[in-house]
């Protein structure tokens, strides 16, 4: 398994009738890179998968692996490994066959492929189920075969569309952590596709967050959670605060909620245009005294999770989040307080009203 | 590279379309060009349907009929699906198997059955007369209760099956949650059971309707001359007055009575209520199981028992032959005094029974292949049509079920006379093919209904040609279907009558249609060791694949 291939879409329109599932998509998904096709249902991650994998042709526009068109390439010669949200095993044939189904297919001999399907089976943990059918197995179990079996023919590119979906979340959690070790040692390229924002976060190296079939923002997680493009991209990964108020050009942001706030860097929109500025709860300061820079608000509840403290507050009509490490000061704030809320405006967005 | 799979797709339905083109649409509409025509273009034939008494009285007869047992089938079948649906899983099969054993059973069985039971020296009258309950034999058969007996207990699965479904879906917190609000159970039964059971009443008992419309064997054997059909003038025009304009129209008017009603379920219900239960023996008791216990009120208790009644009802004429069949008394006596093999030897010895089992099989032989083999390739090539173009096709493939069968033997009967076909087992394989047709289909889409779509992507991106997937990945996952529909093919070929009666002749006759010669007649115990060869013919086949072990999917 020697590293992966580049992913190249241009210019990619898929459309049913008169909808556009995909209504125009460029991205590159560099050899070796996990990334993650975000979106929520009917944004057309799946879609994106299915030309990748070829079981589509797109409209318009052009899908390229590793530099070549895949235009005229049947889904069988791509190479490409898909594991499906379901696993797609072959219910009439063991573990050890369904990892054999791609060798057989390529028509490789059986001391060659006995070999690696054990590997592969080793690669998952799952050598000593050989014989077991699929429905013999748990769902986790299931999950690791289709992986096997998706990995034993070296393919160039691993498609993974919401693989993860079925499972119990503790399971879910630690087959993210093995996913993620097994792409540093394999260093395969991976397209996921989820509709889970944590997952999105926890697992990729880049990730595409997709609307409407659109691009709505694509990068490093860590960058589109500090640096949303848009209230889309503010709201569907991590919380966020929307808070309504006016761009003053030259001064920053008048909030509905009082205060005026200095922000040096404004986006293009005119003087006195309506906007919201989006903020993380984590972002939030709660004091028991007003700054010039504060606003009041109303401690409606107060949520303890453990390591940290959620109080949802109420600021006039609306209604925000603030989240805070646990300390023994934290007790003292109780429903019905009122508090004041700073911003901690370096680490905002704002965008145009809708 | 698209159009290139879907013309594929749209060869793979080639061979059922012209089975149900050639052999029944085509027909079909000569019948209706033929019922037209006297003397030139004409309606005289449909005026005289219309205005003689001798056409009308038996039209009535028909529906008179057809709404009798309608009503009966709903009454008697409406305990037993209460009880399929309230009882454990096993018991649940066991009941289904009972109900559609005389559905699955040769007609002539049944009939031949029924007057061994209740003729005048028969065994319910001679076990009245014996214990003194009675003084005079009672006249069950040859009038119009022997009809409503005979006609009920075949077309009691087109009721139970709607309304076990239609029990299986009444949520059961909503009968805790009327209980919880105070409702007793007679109030359970009437504001809540009987509303969500009704659509379950209207489908099996449109269904009921439109088959006894048709129905020819069993008025013809078990009713007397006041009970006359529609399906019997047909008979009596083609084979006894040779005036085939007159059969043609009769069969014409048969044909518009039943695709008017089938029109109106199709619109209600959908084709899929109409055949999901009947042909799927299979699928239907795939889905007979998870029922759980059931707590009973004393209603319900009351119900279960009359559930019971009406099993043994269902089942008493079939089993009863058994002993019968093995009597030595060459009088249909019950109990037998005593024991023997010698009517089956009877069977074997007699080159008649012999050679009508002989062309029963060379007939099975030939419309089993043929069926099975059209009905999954068509079954295979309806997966990836538009669904209105689909709707069409499916609509085709299950027209042979909905055709009345004596119109169906009309229609061949004047295709075979041109082609000199008539008197041949070809031609009545050709027709058993087609009949049997639909069965394949519906068992083979069936289980690929239950196949994942998902499953032919991953063979294509493990890199399997289309060749290997189909081979190692659907083929092993429809196969069960496939079994199945083969079975089905197999009894409905062998128990088929009405197109052999009129179809075959002296040497070429099945087994069921020598039956049906010598039930006019006489009834001697050979005959009841050929219902006995039937009836197993058709019970381990459908026994065998309701029982099977089903591999559990996840």
């Amino acid at each position: 398994m020697t590293g992966g291939r580049e992913v190249r879409l241009e210019g990619v329109v898929k459309s049913y009738g008169a909808t556009k599932a995909v209504a125009g998509v460029d991205a590159i998904i560099a050899p070796g890179e996990f990334c993650t096709l975000l979106g929520p249902s009917g944004s057309g991650k799946t879609t994106l998968l299915k030309l990748i994998a070829g079981f589509e042709n797109p409209s318009t526009g052009r899908v390229l692996i590793g530099g070549r068109d895949m235009a005229d390439v049947p889904v069988a010669k791509r190479d490409i490994g898909m594991v499906f949200q379901n696993y797609a095993l072959f219910p009439n044939m063991t573990v050890e066959e369904n990892v054999a189904f791609p060798l057989e297919a390529r028509g490789l001999g059986r001391s060659e492929s006995g070999r690696r399907i054990l590997d592969a089976l080793a690669l998952v943990e799952m050598d000593g189920f050989a014989a077991r059918y699929p429905r013999e197995l748990s769902g986790g179990q299931q999950q690791r075969v289709a992986l096997a079996r998706a990995l034993v023919f070296d393919p160039v590119i691993l498609l993974m569309d919401e693989p993860l979906g079925a499972l119990d979340k503790n399971l879910r959690e630690a087959i993210q952590l093995e996913l993620k070790l097994l792409h540093r040692r394999l260093g395969v390229t991976i397209v996921y596709v989820t509709h889970d924002q944590e997952e999105a976060l926890f697992l990729s190296d880049r990730i595409v967050v997709l609307e409407r079939g659109l691009v709505a923002q694509a990068g490093a997680p860590q960058l589109l959670y500090r640096r949303p493009a848009n209230r889309f991209v503010a709201t569907f990964l991590g919380d966020c605060n929307l808070l309504p108020g006016i761009l003053r050009r030259g001064a920053g942001v008048a909030l509905t909620a009082g205060p005026v706030l200095r922000i040096a860097e404004l986006p293009t929109l005119p003087d006195g245009a309506a906007i919201v500025l989006a903020t993380r709860p984590e972002h939030l300061l709660l004091s028991a005294s007003a700054r010039e820079d504060s606003f009041p608000a109303t401690i409606r509840e107060t949520i303890f999770l453990g390591n940290a403290w959620k109080f949802v507050l109420e600021v006039g009509a609306t209604r925000c989040f603030a989240l805070l490490p646990d300390a023994p000061s934290s007790d003292a704030l109780t429903p019905g307080m009122t508090v004041h809320v700073t911003i901690d405006t370096i680490r905002a967005s704002i965008f145009a009203a809708a | 590279m698209t159009s290139r799979v879907a013309r594929g797709h749209g060869l793979l339905l080639a061979p059922a379309l012209a089975l149900v083109a050639i052999l029944l649409i085509g027909p079909l509409l000569h019948l209706f060009v033929v019922s037209f025509v006297k003397d030139g273009l004409s309606l005289d034939l449909y005026g005289r349907i219309f205005t003689s008494p001798a056409y009308r009285v038996p039209l009535l007869n028909t529906f008179l009929i057809a709404g009798l047992v309608t009503a009966g089938t709903i009454i008697l079948g409406y305990p037993v699906a209460y009880m399929m649906a309230t009882v454990g899983p096993t018991t649940a099969r066991l009941v289904a198997f009972v109900v559609l054993l005389p559905f699955w059973t040769s007609a002539l069985v049944r009939t031949t059955a029924w007057i061994i039971l209740l003729q005048r020296n028969g065994v319910l009258n001679s076990l009245l007369t014996s214990t003194g309950l009675i003084d005079e034999p009672i006249a069950f058969v040859y009038n119009l209760s022997g009809v409503l007996i005979g006609m009920i207990h075949v077309l009691m699965p087109f009721v139970v099956l709607p309304l076990y479904a239609a029990f299986r879906s009444i949520d059961r917190n909503l009968l805790m949650a009327a209980e919880g609000l105070g409702a007793g159970s007679m109030r359970i039964f009437r504001r809540v059971i009987a509303p969500l059971t009704m659509p379950g009443v209207l489908a099996g008992g449109l269904i009921v309707f439109m088959s006894a419309l048709g129905y020819y064997i069993t008025p013809a054997i078990l009713g007397g001359p006041r009970q006359r059909m529609i399906a019997m003038m047909i008979q009596f025009h083609l084979q006894e007055q040779l005036d085939w304009g007159m059969a043609a129209a009769l069969a014409i008017v048969l044909l518009a009575m039943t695709l008017v009603l089938f029109w109106l379920f199709q619109r209600r219900f959908g084709l899929d209520r109409l055949w999901g239960g009947v042909a799927g023996g299979g699928s239907l008791v795939d889905t007979i199981g998870s029922g759980g216990a059931y707590r009973r009120s004393h209603g319900g208790r009351l119900v279960l028992v009359a559930g019971a009644l009406v099993g043994i009802f269902l089942l008493a004429p079939i089993v009863m032959v058994f002993p019968l069949s093995l009597s030595r008394s060459p009088f249909l006596v019950f109990p037998p005094p005593s024991y023997s093999l010698r009517w089956f030897e009877g069977l074997l010895r007699d080159p008649k029974w012999l050679e009508s089992v002989i062309n029963s099989l060379v007939v099975a032989a030939l419309a089993v292949p043929l069926a099975t083999i059209a009905g999954t390739l068509a079954a295979l090539g309806c997966r990836r049509l538009a669904p209105g173009l689909r709707m069409v096709i499916e609509s085709t493939m299950l027209l042979p079920t909905i055709v009345p069968h004596i119109t169906v033997a009309v229609a061949l009967y004047y295709l075979y006379a041109s082609l000199g076909l008539v008197g041949g087992r070809f031609g009545l394989a050709l027709g058993h093919a087609m009949l049997a047709l639909p069965f394949a289909f519906l068992t083979v889409r069936a289980s690929l209904r239950s196949f994942d779509p998902n499953l032919e992507l991953a063979a294509a991106s493990l890199g399997a040609s289309s060749a290997l997937t189909f081979r190692r990945v659907v083929l092993p996952q429809i196969a069960p279907g496939i079994m199945a529909g083969a079975v089905f093919a197999f009894v409905s070929s062998f128990d088929e009558v009405i197109l052999a009666i009129f179809l075959t002749d002296i040497s070429s006759r099945t087994l069921p249609k020598l039956m049906y010669e010598g039930v006019a007649h006489e009834i001697d115990p050979t005959v009841s060791a050929v219902a006995v060869v039937l009836i197993l013919a058709s019970a381990i086949p459908l026994l065998i694949s309701m029982l099977r072990p089903r591999r559990r999917m996840t």
